[in-house]
């Protein structure tokens, strides 16, 4: 086993013991359930949110909802606790000068925390999509789902659309825990890796509020994150999605270019 | 890595802005001996250790360990290394074991280091090894750091003042652990401002003073040089003692405080004082020695502005 290996396991056992992601972890898991029961035990249906209209119509609806809340703060919320904790939560406890007098180099732990912290954020992200979807489809039902093109789309393909939906947030999802990585290095602080990138987060929402240059809409995160609309629209484009992956693929690379030279450079004085 | 010494810093120079923590440091810790860094707190002792370890890149010159430079061979020239900087640190919400278990896993390339159980028993924390470590005392975290470096079987195990916040019982655990890994074999290298710990444990010891080093010698050079002892003398009349202490030869540093007479002397010198002291009919209230002989010679070495001693 390698010593990237090794870190990456440590990093997993250590992100299970810790109670508050377990906690995280069980209320990324129930929400939804919550969420869709409270829908239907009320007459009002968010008709505002893109395919809020069609909640106790067809369970497929349920996680295109709960996918349209996450990409405004909750993906950036996800990767922020889960990525950004799991470099400073070293500072925090004054460990790294524990960790760093071990048999692994500064550049496997990195990666090793790295490919941790990005594959327990995709964890989080498929438990909460996995979850609204078994939500949605239990306590509403498989029924076809009319998409934005105003095309019945049948339960099967529905499905499949969903699942890609969710998948195609990725990119920009670990673009944001990247960010909170590089924010952590950089900051030596827990408060400021959850913090700031949440915050960055919200600042690019409100840019696409405001409707301003597109081509400035186009480079930040939120465009990549709503790029899987395109595929319920009848027919599918797929410009945004391609656009998109090529933005949060130049926010991963750049934050974690400078995540490493930061953490190689970095003096441990701390602890 | 025959005949290298288990460290040697050449040059070896650590700046923070306008403070020099470490200043051309030359230093070699002979394979085997338990080695004592003394010096005070700012001394440039912990700014050493971390360099040692790779936790703080030199500004300048180098540090080797068995003859393997640290910066140039990273963790494999640290493979033999173990021990720890100031406080160990650990992760609260693991157990003492489940702590120990994580960092074997991060040695595995070079993990052929006895087992957790046997490091636990060595410490005397296996029937707490279940407690989260958030539970332990200060001195069950300092036991947990040895354990931690033991796991890694070193040839040379590096300790940061070990007895820092420990209680009496704990201080003298504390020494007799240490003792006996530096009787095992193993080369120590203690870092410690406490004189009498280093004397307790050590075969050899260099003082460090703003960044380099004022001493280095064995303790026996060091006994050697330290013929002079600190005391305090308490009179009825301590005025009066003092002129009389001002003319009685071999008396040095003397200063009247709140306390009584301090000063330092010779035994010989101070039998004397004890004569003059009974003829001019002062009594004497308390005469106590407030320092060793080790304890006063660091003091000056540490304390005076040019002297080093070598």
């Amino acid at each position: 086993m390698s010593s990237t290996t090794a870190v990456f396991r440590v990093e997993w056992r250590k992100l299970a013991a810790q109670p508050r992601l377990r906690a995280g972890f069980a209320v990324l898991l129930i929400a939804p359930w919550l969420f869709i029961a409270l829908v239907l035990h009320q007459d009002r249906l968010p008709v505002e949110t893109l395919y809020g209209r069609y909640l106790k119509d067809s369970g497929f609806a349920t996680p295109l909802v709960v996918l349209v809340f996450s990409t405004q703060w909750i993906f950036p919320l996800i990767a922020s606790l889960i990525s950004g904790d799991v470099f400073s939560s070293e500072d925090a406890h004054g460990t790294w000068k524990t960790v760093l007098t071990r048999s692994v180099s500064r550049g496997e732990m990195f990666w090793g925390k790295v490919a941790a912290a990005f594959t327990a954020t995709v964890a989080a992200v498929v438990v909460l999509g996995t979850s609204a979807t078994l939500a949605g489809v239990a306590l509403v039902g498989s029924q076809p789902l009319v998409n934005v093109g105003g095309v019945l789309v049948p339960a099967r393909s529905a499905l499949g659309h969903v699942a890609l939906s969710w998948l195609v947030v990725l990119p920009p999802v670990l673009a944001f825990a990247a960010l909170a990585i590089a924010v952590s290095i950089l900051t030596r602080s827990s408060v400021l890796g959850v913090l700031v990138p949440v915050v960055i987060g919200l600042v690019m929402q409100m840019y696409v509020f405001l409707n301003a240059w597109d081509t400035v809409r186009h480079v930040l995160l939120n465009s990549p994150m709503n790029a899987w609309r395109g595929l319920f629209d009848t027919p599918a484009y797929t410009d945004p999605l391609e656009r998109g992956l090529l933005v949060a693929l130049a926010y991963l690379a750049a934050s974690i270019a400078i995540s490493l030279i930061a953490f190689h450079r970095r003096d441990i004085t701390g602890g | 890595m025959d005949g290298e010494p288990a460290v040697r810093a050449r040059g070896l120079t650590k700046r923070y802005g306008d403070v020099t923590a470490v200043d051309a440091m030359e230093l070699d810790v002979p394979v085997g001996v338990a080695f004592g860094l003394l010096g005070p707190n700012g001394a440039g002792k912990t700014t050493f250790m971390r360099m040692l370890f790779g936790l703080v890149r030199p500004d300048a010159g180098s540090v080797e360990v068995f003859g393997r430079n640290v910066a140039d061979h990273g963790v494999a020239a640290l493979a033999p290394v173990a021990g720890f900087v100031e406080s160990p640190r650990f992760y609260p919400y693991l157990s003492g074991r489940a702590n120990l278990e994580v960092l074997a896993r991060l040695d595995q390339p070079y993990g052929d280091g006895p087992d957790i159980d046997l490091v636990l028993e060595t410490v005397d924390l296996t029937d707490r090894q279940r407690s989260r470590v958030r539970e332990y005392s200060y001195g069950m975290v300092q036991r947990l750091g040895v354990a931690a470096a033991l796991l890694r079987n070193p040839q040379l195990l590096v300790v940061d003042e070990p007895t820092n916040g420990l209680d009496p019982a704990g201080i003298r655990d504390m020494r007799e652990l240490i003792a006996r890994l530096a009787g095992s074999g193993i080369t120590v290298l203690l870092s410690s401002h406490n004189m009498l710990e280093v004397e307790q444990v050590c075969d050899r010891v260099a003082i460090m003073r703003r960044g380099g080093i004022a001493f280095d010698g064995s303790i026996t050079d060091l006994r050697a040089m330290a013929d002079d002892v600190g005391y305090r003398l308490t009179t009825e009349d301590d005025r009066r003692a003092l002129e009389l202490c001002e003319h009685t030869p071999g008396l040095h540093r003397l200063e009247l405080g709140l306390d009584g007479l301090r000063f330092e002397a010779s035994q010989s010198a101070v039998e004397d004082l004890t004569r003059r002291l009974g003829a001019a009919g002062i009594g004497t209230r308390e005469l106590a020695a407030r320092t060793t002989a080790l304890e006063t010679l660091f003091f000056r070495l540490t304390e005076s502005r040019s002297e080093v001693l070598m």
